[in-house]
């Protein structure tokens, strides 16, 4: 099983229940195939940053599954089929954040080592940059 | 610019203070030294869906702002670049504008 972030733009001719619908379908198709849904985020109805098919926005969907490969392609067949789906994307993430995960704690053992570092005479000015960061 | 590799990285902060003083440098501006804003911050993982982050790095034009600019890393502009690539599959972001 790997782990993908799944995003589906439905057309916004439907309104959100179908929409809703039309999303829980594809949904449907991941967890038949064995998949487990770990996040679930319904992102709602949104601008997009350029027409696609004369739309200026979608119904977004977006859910992170842990899911078979086999699966994830079978639900993304069926996406490109669909009419009401203007755009499909999914990711396999799950290698990239372990690498990630596994850089920061390097970084984090390479300070740990070095405790003993003359601090800088004045602190750093920018403090609120790291309250920015919002959580993914 | 460069201070030798990792320890520049590390080594950023401290470096206005040194220009500060005027070292062996003479005729130079006193310019900002740049740093990697996911070095700096410590972000590992460059999420493509947060577009507040990835619009940092997207002048008016679309166009990915270069390292030379913003003065990523490699490592995180080659990361920042495919995330940026993804947001605008889906629309999230834009290939161009004008």
């Amino acid at each position: 099983m790997r782990l993908y972030d799944i995003v589906v733009l439905v057309t916004p001719d439907l309104n959100d229940e179908d929409a809703a619908k039309v999303a829980a379908e594809y949904k449907k198709v991941l967890t038949d195939g064995g998949a487990t849904v770990v996040k679930e985020e319904p992102w709602g109805k949104r601008r997009l940053a350029f027409p696609i098919h004369r739309k200026r926005d979608a119904h977004y969907f977006y859910w992170q599954v842990d899911a078979a490969p086999a699966a994830v392609a079978e639900a993304e067949r069926r996406m490109g089929l669909s009419d009401q789906v203007l755009r499909h994307l999914a990711v396999r993430v799950d290698e990239e954040l372990k690498r990630s995960a596994k850089m920061a704690e390097r970084l984090r053992k390479k300070a740990a080592k070095r405790p003993p570092r003359p601090a800088p005479a004045t602190p750093p000015a920018e403090s609120g940059s790291a309250a920015e960061r919002s959580e993914s | 610019m460069r201070m030798g590799g990792g320890g520049g990285r590390s080594g950023g902060r401290g470096g206005a203070g040194r220009d500060g003083k005027g070292g062996p440098r003479k005729k130079f501006f006193v310019r900002r030294r740049k740093v990697c804003k996911f070095c700096a911050e410590k972000i590992e993982y460059i999420d493509w869906k947060d577009i507040k982050l990835l619009q940092g790095f997207i002048p008016e034009r679309g166009k990915i702002l270069p390292r030379r600019i913003s003065g990523t890393c490699a490592l995180h502009q080659r990361k920042l670049q495919t995330a940026i690539k993804r947001a605008r599959s889906i629309a999230l972001l834009p290939y161009a504008t004008d």
